[in-house]
C-alpha cells in the first residue's frame, strides 16, 4: 500500500493531469476573471471571484416534481375552496389533505409530511416563488440541472467543479448518487462541452436498494505498484492517440478518468463503508438495516418502503462531502404523483423526511453545515387543481429550499397566488436559482464561462439574477 | 440563437403562426376527416374559428403560451373562453349582439377593439357572428393549452412537408467529391470557408468500416488481404463482403432493438420474465441480414398477424414480428384492468410514433400536444386501434403479478426453433412432486396469509410445466398481437361506461375508444372517437374496414411513400450510427421541439434515394460508406475546431468510443473467445417464466447468467432483463431497455476505467490474448500480432520499443517483489495485452 503522499504525487505528476493542465489552464484562468490559478491539474482548488459563503453542495433532488402545496407552500384558501373550479379552466381545486403548522422561531409553515425536516425550520430558506419554462419532466429536469434543455449543456455540478476544482483529487469532484436514467439521463450530470474531467461520477444507479456502490474497486491479480506501471503504459498509448487526433477532448477525458479510477481504488472504499458510522448516526438517518424500498424493489419487496435506502445515500453524501468532494447530488425518484396523492405522496415523503432531517442534524453537529449548501427540490411543482385524486404538473409556481452555507435561515421568500398556481411575488426562475447557487460559492455566474462554438458559454446562458434577498 | 429558440419555445406556436398563413392550404384529407368526425357546429369552429383564434388571439390570450394572459382572458381553452376575462364574459351563446368578443373584433368600440392594430376581414367577422348565433359551440377539451387542431393550421413544420428532390450543389473543389452526398456536404463546408481534413489511412478505414458495419474488429487475415494492395475498388469489395456477413445483421439489429425498447422482462414494479422475447430479437437480426425492405419491416411489426402468407414459415415470421408491440415494460401489479389496458395502449402508441415517425404522440393522452399539432382526439383515435388489439405477452401469474396474457402459438409445421430441450419424464415428475409438496405445506399452514403466500408458489411451478406440451416438447410460442373479436360497434347504451364491448377490465371487442378527460380512466367522453391516426399534410385519413382493428391500415399509412416522416426518420437513424450524430441532431424528435437538420437537402436526397431503391438498408449504407466524407480522417484541425467544434458540418469523421456491445465483442474477438455462431434462445428463455432476478422455487431467474464472464456469444444475445443490464453493457452506456432510445450518451467515467483495469472479464481476456501470441516466435512478431489484433495495424518502431520497455519494467517489478519464481513472463505479456485492451485506440473507432 502506498502512502498518501505517494497518491498525491501520482495525482499531480500523472500523465493525465499534465495533459489536462495544458488544455484547460487557459480556460480556467479566464473563468476566474484572470485571477491566478493554481498550476497543475484542472481539478486543483481554484480562487473564487469573491469570498465564498459555501464551499460545497449537497443537492437533494426529488425527481418527478413534488407538490409544493402539500409540503412547504401553505395555502389555506385552497383547502377552503376545495371542489370549486380552478382559475383558468383547470378543473376543480383539490385541497391539501395534509395539515400544516408553523415551526420554530421563524414560524415557517411546514406540512405534517415533513415533520422531521420541520424541526430544522429555522435553518431553512424556502423559495416559494420558483418557476421554470415547461411543465414536461424531461425538459424541466434538464433545465434544473443544465439551465437549458434545448441543447446539451454542462450540468450545474460540472460548472461548480470547473469553477472551484476539488479538495480531494483522489475522489471524483462531482458525484451523483442514484441518478435517473430517464428525463435526460446522463445529460443531467454530463460535462457536455466542458472537459470530460468535470463530468459527474454516478454511483449506485444499478442497485439503489443495496446502497450506493462502485464495482471493480479491487484487482485480484496486481498490487498497486505493478498496476501503476501498467497504467503508465496505458496512458503512454492514450497520449499518442490523443496527439494523433490533435488533442481530442474525449481521449483526454479518458486519460484523466483512468487517473481518477486508479486513485479512487485507494480512497473510495473506506468512504463507502457506512459500517464505520455509529448506530446512533445510522439511526439519525433512518437506517434501521431492514432494507427500504428502492425504486426498483423486486416482487418480494414491494416499493415505497421506509427511509433506509435514501438514508444510506444521504449518509454517504455527508461522508463524501467530508472527504472533500465538491458537489454531491442524491436523487429520490417517483415524485410524479398524478394519482392517489394522499397515499403516494405520504410514502414518498416518508422515504426522505427522516434522512434529510438526519443529514441536517449531522452536518450541523460536525460544523459542516456552515460551509455546505444543502438544496432540496424537484423539477417543478404540482397543480392546485385535481387530476382525479392526484395533481398534474405545474411549472409556474413551486418551492425549492436551501439550507446552510450563506443563506438566510428561517426565511420564506416569494409567494404564489392564493391557490399556489403561479408565482406572484419574489419570483425566482431556475436561471436565478443557478446564479444564486454560484454566487454563494463565490462564483459570478456571468464570469464563469467556457468558450465553445465561438461563444463564452454560461450556466445561466444570457439570463439569471442573484437573489440578493436570501443571502445571509 | 439559443436565446431565440428559448423564447420561441416559451411562447409556443404563436410565433410560428404568422397571420395570412392560416387556412391557406387546407388539405382535402383532413378536411374530410374533420367533417366525418364532427357535427356542423364543431366543424364551423374547427374550420373558421379556431384558426383565427390561434393566429390572431393566442399571442396575448393563451394561458398555455407561457405568459400572462392579457385582460385575464384565455382563449386557448374552452373554459377560458366561456369564463371570459377581467371585463366579464366575452361570449353569450346565441346572442352575437351581446357578446363582447364580437364587439371587439368588429372594432365597433375602439376601447375594446381587437386585435388592437388591425381589423379582421368582414368574412371572418361574419363567421364569428354566425358561430355565436349557433350557440358558440367549442369542442375543445383540455386541461391546459391548446395548440392548433391540425397540421394545416399553419404552414407545416419542415418535417411534415414531403421530402424535396434537390440537385447536388456546385462546389469549388470539384475533384474531392465521390458522390452527391459529398457535394452536399462540401458545399456547406465551403460556404463557411472550411476544408475537410485529409482522408483516413487505409488501415484506419478498414477498422472503421468493419466496426461500423459488423460491430467487430477486422481479423489479421482480413487486414492482410486488403492492406496488401488497397484501392477504392477493393474497398468496395470489402464493403460488399461486410454487408453480406451475418454479423452485419447482428450489429444493425441492435440499433433497432434500442429503438424498439427490446427486453426480456416486464421491468417496472414486478419484474417478470418474457421467456419468448428472443424470437423478436432474432426476427430483427434476420430482417437486417436479409435486407428486408423497411416499409415491409414496419408493416410486419405493427400488423404481421393480419398479413396474407404463402408458407407457414412466413406466417410464423410475421407473427413474431408483432412482438414489437408486446415487449414493452408493464406494471403487472396494476389493480385496475382498465388502467392497465390504457397504460399498455399508451406504451404502444408511444413506441410506434417515436420509432417510426420520430415524434411523441403520447403527450396527447392527457391534453393536446404542447408543441406539435396533435390534438387529444387524435391520440384516442389511435388508442381505439390498439384497444381493439389483444396484446399477447404471457408472464406467469403470481400474487402481485396479476395481469397475465396469453401468447401466440406458432404453427409447428413451420419448425420454429425451441429454446429448451424436451422435458424428460423424470424432470416432469420432479416438478409435479414439488407442486404436491408446496400444496401440502400450504394446507398445513395455520395462518391464512401464510397459506396464501405459499400457494402463490404453486402458480410459478405450474408455469414451468405449462411451458411444455403433454409429450414433454416445449410449446412453440411467441409474443405478439392479434385483433380482438369483432363485436357490435354500438355508440351508446349497454356495457361499461355506456359502451358496448367495454368492461371494467378494458375492452373485449373491436371498438372505438372514448377520449379520457385529462387521461383519467374514470372520465370517458360521451362519444367515442372514431379509430384513425394523427393528421399529416397530404396523407389521407385511414379507411378501416368494419370488423378490423385498423392496425394494418395504420401500418400502411406509416409505411407509405407519402408519409413525410418515415423515410427521413429512419435514414437519419442510419446516418447517426455511422457518424455519431444525425443530420437531424435530435433523432427522436422531428417535431417542433427538435432541432432542424444541418443538411436538409442531403437528408431529403437520402430519404428519396432510400425509397426509390425499395426501402433497402444495405444499398443506402453502401452509398454512404463509399462516400468521401465517410473516408475522412478523424484528426482535429484547430481552425475547424474553433468554428465548428461539434463537427456539425462534417469536416472530419468524428472519433468516438465503441458502443457497449462492440467493446465486449471486440474484447472477446481479439482474445479468441468469441463464438460467432448465433445461440438459440437466451438465458431468460432457459430460466422460464417468473421473477427475473429474485430467487424463486425451481431456480434463480436469469440472475446468474446476466454477468457471466465466460459467455462466448455476441453481446446482442446477452440476456436483457430490465433494470438489470449486464454490467459491461450498462457501464459503457448501453440503452436502458425501458426507454425508447434513438441515441446513446457517451460518458467517460472512472467506473469504466475501473472495469478495464480490474474486472475478471478483461483480465481473463488478456490472459487468453497473450496465450494466442505464444505461437509467434520473436518478441517483435508477438507485438506486431497484438497490434494487428487490437488496433488493426502494425506497430511503429517506436511503439515496439515502448512495448518492449513495458515488458522489461513489468519483469523487473516482479523480480523486486520476489514474484519471479512464482510467475513467468506470461504475466508480463498478459499485462501488456490488458493495457492494449484498455487503451483509447482499442476502445475507439477512429
Amino acid at each position: 500500500m502506498l502512502l498518501r503522499r505517494d497518491f498525491l504525487h501520482s495525482a499531480l505528476s500523472g500523465f493525465g493531469a499534465l495533459a489536462w493542465a495544458a488544455l484547460t489552464q487557459e480556460q480556467a484562468a479566464r473563468a476566474n476573471g484572470g485571477a491566478e490559478s493554481t498550476v497543475g491539474s484542472p481539478l486543483v482548488p481554484r480562487a473564487t471571484h469573491f469570498a465564498p459563503r459555501a464551499r460545497q453542495v449537497i443537492f437533494l433532488c426529488m425527481e418527478g416534481g413534488p407538490s409544493h402545496v402539500d409540503t412547504f407552500d401553505y395555502k389555506p384558501k385552497l383547502t377552503a375552496d376545495a371542489g370549486k373550479p380552478a382559475p383558468r379552466g383547470r378543473g376543480r381545486l383539490l385541497g391539501s389533505p395534509f395539515s400544516f403548522s408553523q415551526q420554530g422561531q421563524s414560524g415557517l409553515w411546514v406540512s405534517e409530511l415533513f415533520s422531521n425536516v420541520a424541526r430544522h425550520a429555522d435553518r431553512l430558506c424556502v423559495l416559494n416563488g420558483m418557476h421554470t419554462d415547461l411543465p414536461n419532466h424531461a425538459q424541466a429536469f434538464l433545465q434544473m440541472h443544465c439551465g437549458l434543455f434545448q441543447f446539451p449543456r454542462p450540468s450545474l455540478g460540472s460548472w461548480v467543479l470547473y469553477g472551484l476544482g476539488t479538495e480531494n483529487g483522489n475522489l471524483p469532484g462531482f458525484v451523483t448518487i442514484n441518478p435517473p436514467q430517464t428525463n435526460g439521463g446522463a445529460a443531467n450530470y454530463a460535462a457536455s462541452f466542458l472537459p470530460a474531467v468535470y463530468q459527474g461520477t454516478r454511483m449506485g444507479a444499478r442497485n439503489p436498494a443495496a446502497g450506493a456502490q462502485i464495482s471493480n474497486l479491487r484487482n485480484a491479480r496486481r498490487d498497486r505498484d505493478s498496476q501503476r506501471l501498467q497504467l503508465d503504459y496505458i496512458q503512454q498509448l492514450n497520449r499518442s492517440t490523443a496527439g494523433a487526433l490533435g488533442g481530442d477532448s474525449s481521449v483526454e477525458g479518458l486519460i484523466s478518468s483512468y487517473e481518477l479510477a486508479y486513485r479512487m481504488q485507494g480512497e473510495l472504499p473506506p468512504v463507502l463503508d457506512l459500517s464505520e458510522e455509529s448506530a446512533a448516526t445510522q439511526a439519525l438517518y433512518g437506517i434501521d438495516g431492514t432494507g427500504g424500498g428502492g425504486r426498483n424493489a423486486g416482487p418480494f419487496q414491494p416499493g415505497g418502503g421506509g427511509p433506509a435506502a435514501f438514508g444510506r445515500q444521504c449518509l454517504l453524501a455527508r461522508r463524501l462531502i467530508e472527504a472533500g468532494v465538491r458537489f454531491v447530488e442524491v436523487t429520490s425518484g417517483g415524485w410524479d404523483h398524478h394519482r392517489n396523492l394522499q397515499e403516494s405522496l405520504t410514502n414518498s415523503c416518508r422515504g426522505v423526511d427522516q434522512p434529510i432531517a438526519g443529514l441536517l442534524t449531522d452536518l450541523a453537529a460536525r460544523g459542516l453545515l456552515e460551509e455546505t449548501l444543502v438544496i432540496w427540490g424537484g423539477e417543478f411543482g404540482r397543480s392546485p387543481a385535481a387530476q382525479g385524486d392526484g395533481r398534474d404538473h405545474n411549472n409556474k409556481g413551486f418551492t425549492l429550499w436551501m439550507a446552510g452555507g450563506g443563506v438566510k435561515p428561517g426565511l420564506a421568500y416569494g409567494r404564489t397566488d392564493e391557490y399556489g398556481l403561479e408565482a406572484v411575488e419574489g419570483k425566482v426562475h431556475i436561471h436565478d436559482w443557478h446564479a444564486t447557487i454560484l454566487h454563494l460559492l463565490g462564483l459570478d455566474h456571468e464570469k464563469l464561462t467556457y468558450r465553445h462554438a465561438g461563444r463564452d458559454m454560461r450556466l445561466t446562458d444570457v439570463k439569471g439574477n442573484v437573489v440578493g434577498e436570501i443571502l445571509a | 440563437m439559443n436565446r431565440i429558440r428559448l423564447a420561441w419555445i416559451c411562447t409556443g406556436l404563436v410565433v410560428l403562426l404568422a397571420p395570412g398563413m392560416v387556412g391557406a392550404q387546407e388539405s382535402e384529407a383532413s378536411e374530410r376527416s374533420t367533417i366525418e368526425r364532427t357535427p356542423p357546429q364543431e366543424s364551423l369552429f374547427e374550420k373558421k374559428i379556431r384558426p383565427v383564434l390561434v393566429a390572431e388571439c393566442y399571442g396575448c390570450h393563451a394561458a398555455g403560451a407561457g405568459r400572462q394572459v392579457k385582460g385575464g382572458l384565455a382563449l386557448d381553452t374552452r373554459s377560458g373562453l366561456l369564463q371570459g376575462g377581467d371585463s366579464g364574459p366575452v361570449v353569450v351563446p346565441g346572442k352575437p349582439a351581446e357578446s363582447l368578443l364580437i364587439a371587439a373584433i368588429s372594432h365597433a368600440d375602439q376601447s375594446v377593439a381587437m386585435p388592437p392594430k388591425k381589423k379582421l376581414p368582414d368574412t371572418v367577422l361574419a363567421d364569428f357572428t354566425e358561430w355565436v348565433r349557433q350557440g358558440a359551440v367549442d369542442p375543445r377539451r383540455d386541461a391546459g393549452s391548446s395548440p392548433p387542431r391540425s397540421a394545416n393550421d399553419a404552414a407545416p413544420h419542415w418535417s411534415f412537408q414531403p421530402p424535396r428532390r434537390a440537385t447536388a450543389p456546385a462546389v469549388q473543389t470539384g475533384a474531392w467529391p465521390l458522390s452527391d452526398i459529398d457535394r452536399f456536404v462540401l458545399a456547406r463546408l465551403e460556404a463557411r470557408e472550411l476544408r475537410p481534413v485529409a482522408d483516413a489511412d487505409w488501415a484506419t478505414l478498414l477498422r472503421r468500416v468493419t466496426f461500423d458495419l459488423t460491430g467487430l474488429p477486422p481479423t489479421p487475415a482480413e487486414q492482410e488481404s486488403f492492406l496488401a494492395a488497397p484501392s477504392s475498388s477493393r474497398f468496395e469489395q470489402v464493403v460488399d463482403r461486410l454487408l453480406a456477413t451475418p454479423a452485419f445483421g447482428e450489429k444493425w439489429a441492435r440499433h433497432w432493438l434500442d429503438v424498439a425498447r427490446y427486453a426480456e422482462s416486464t421491468g417496472k414494479t414486478v419484474n417478470f420474465n418474457y421467456p419468448h422475447a428472443w424470437r423478436y430479437r432474432d426476427y430483427v437480426i434476420a430482417a437486417f441480414q436479409n435486407d428486408k425492405p423497411y416499409d415491409r419491416f414496419i408493416i410486419e411489426q405493427l400488423a404481421g398477424d393480419l398479413l396474407p402468407y404463402d408458407t407457414l414459415q412466413t406466417r410464423a415470421e410475421q407473427l413474431v414480428a408483432t412482438g414489437f408491440l408486446a415487449i414493452g415494460p408493464k406494471a403487472l401489479n396494476e389493480r385496475s384492468g382498465l388502467k392497465f389496458e390504457l397504460d399498455l395502449v399508451d406504451e404502444q402508441i408511444d413506441v410506434s410514433s417515436q420509432a417510426f415517425l420520430g415524434i411523441t404522440v403520447a403527450c396527447a393522452r392527457c391534453h393536446d400536444h404542447k408543441m406539435d399539432p396533435i390534438p387529444q382526439a387524435d391520440y384516442y383515435a389511435l388508442a381505439g386501434i390498439f384497444r381493439s388489439t389483444e396484446t399477447c405477452y404471457g408472464t406467469a401469474a403470481f400474487i402481485n403479478a396479476r395481469r397475465t396474457a396469453p401468447l401466440l402459438p406458432l404453427p409447428p409445421e413451420a419448425f420454429p426453433p425451441a429454446a429448451r430441450p424436451r422435458l424428460s419424464d423424470s424432470e416432469k415428475r420432479q416438478i409435479e412432486g414439488r407442486i404436491a409438496d408446496v400444496r401440502r405445506r400450504a394446507e398445513q399452514a395455520q395462518d391464512p396469509t401464510q397459506r396464501f403466500l405459499i400457494s402463490g408458489q404453486i402458480s410459478l411451478l405450474q408455469a414451468q410445466l405449462d411451458a411444455y406440451e403433454s409429450d414433454g416438447w416445449p410449446k412453440l410460442l411467441a409474443m405478439g398481437v392479434r385483433d380482438k373479436p369483432a363485436g357490435r360497434e354500438r355508440r351508446r347504451g349497454g356495457g361499461f361506461g355506456g359502451f358496448a364491448g367495454f368492461t371494467a377490465d378494458g375492452s373485449r371487442t373491436i371498438a372505438d375508444s372514448p377520449l379520457y378527460e385529462r387521461g383519467e380512466s374514470d372520465q370517458p367522453s360521451a362519444r367515442p372517437i372514431p379509430r384513425g391516426t394523427i393528421h399529416l399534410p397530404g396523407l389521407p385519413a385511414l379507411r378501416i374496414p368494419p370488423g378490423t382493428s385498423g392496425r394494418l391500415q395504420l401500418a400502411e399509412w406509416i409505411a407509405s411513400r407519402d408519409n413525410p416522416l418515415t423515410s427521413r426518420v429512419f435514414v437519419n437513424r442510419l446516418w447517426y450510427q455511422l457518424f455519431g450524430r444525425g443530420l437531424v441532431p435530435t433523432p427522436d424528435d422531428f417535431g417542433q421541439a427538435g432541432l432542424p437538420p444541418s443538411h436538409p437537402e442531403l437528408l431529403d436526397h437520402l430519404s428519396l434515394q432510400f425509397m426509390d431503391e425499395g426501402w433497402r438498408v444495405k444499398p443506402l449504407l453502401r452509398s454512404i460508406v463509399l462516400s468521401r466524407v465517410y473516408r475522412l480522417g478523424s484528426q482535429g484541425d484547430s481552425r475547424a475546431m474553433e468554428i465548428d467544434p461539434d463537427n456539425t458540418l462534417l469536416w472530419r469523421n468524428t472519433p468516438r468510443r465503441l458502443g457497449a456491445e462492440q467493446v465486449r465483442d471486440a474484447i472477446l474477438a481479439v482474445s479468441g473467445q468469441l463464438d460467432l455462431k448465433a445461440p438459440v434462445g437466451s438465458a431468460v428463455a432457459l430460466a422460464g417464466d417468473g421473477p427475473s432476478v429474485q430467487r424463486r422455487p425451481g431456480g434463480e431467474g436469469a440472475a446468474g447468467a446476466i454477468n457471466d464472464p465466460t459467455n462466448p456469444h455476441r453481446s446482442v444475445y446477452l440476456p436483457i432483463v430490465r433494470d438489470n443490464l449486464p454490467e459491461e453493457l450498462a457501464l459503457f452506456d448501453a440503452a436502458d431497455p425501458s426507454l425508447i432510445s434513438s441515441d446513446r450518451p457517451q460518458t467517460t467515467v472512472a467506473s469504466q476505467g475501473l472495469f478495464l483495469l480490474n474486472n475478471t472479464l478483461v483480465i481473463r481476456a488478456a490472459d487468453l490474448l497473450s496465450r494466442r501470441l505464444v505461437e509467434f516466435g520473436t518478441v517483435e512478431q508477438r507485438i506486431a500480432e497484438v497490434y494487428a489484433l487490437c488496433y488493426g495495424r502494425g506497430p511503429s518502431p517506436r511503439e515496439v520499443e515502448q512495448a518492449r520497455g513495458f515488458l522489461e519494467t513489468s519483469r523487473r517489478g516482479r523480480e523486486t517483489q520476489g514474484q519471479a519464481a512464482r510467475s513467468d513472463d506470461r504475466e508480463d505479456w498478459s499485462a501488456l495485452c490488458q493495457a492494449l485492451l484498455a487503451s483509447a485506440e482499442f476502445l475507439y473507432r477512429l
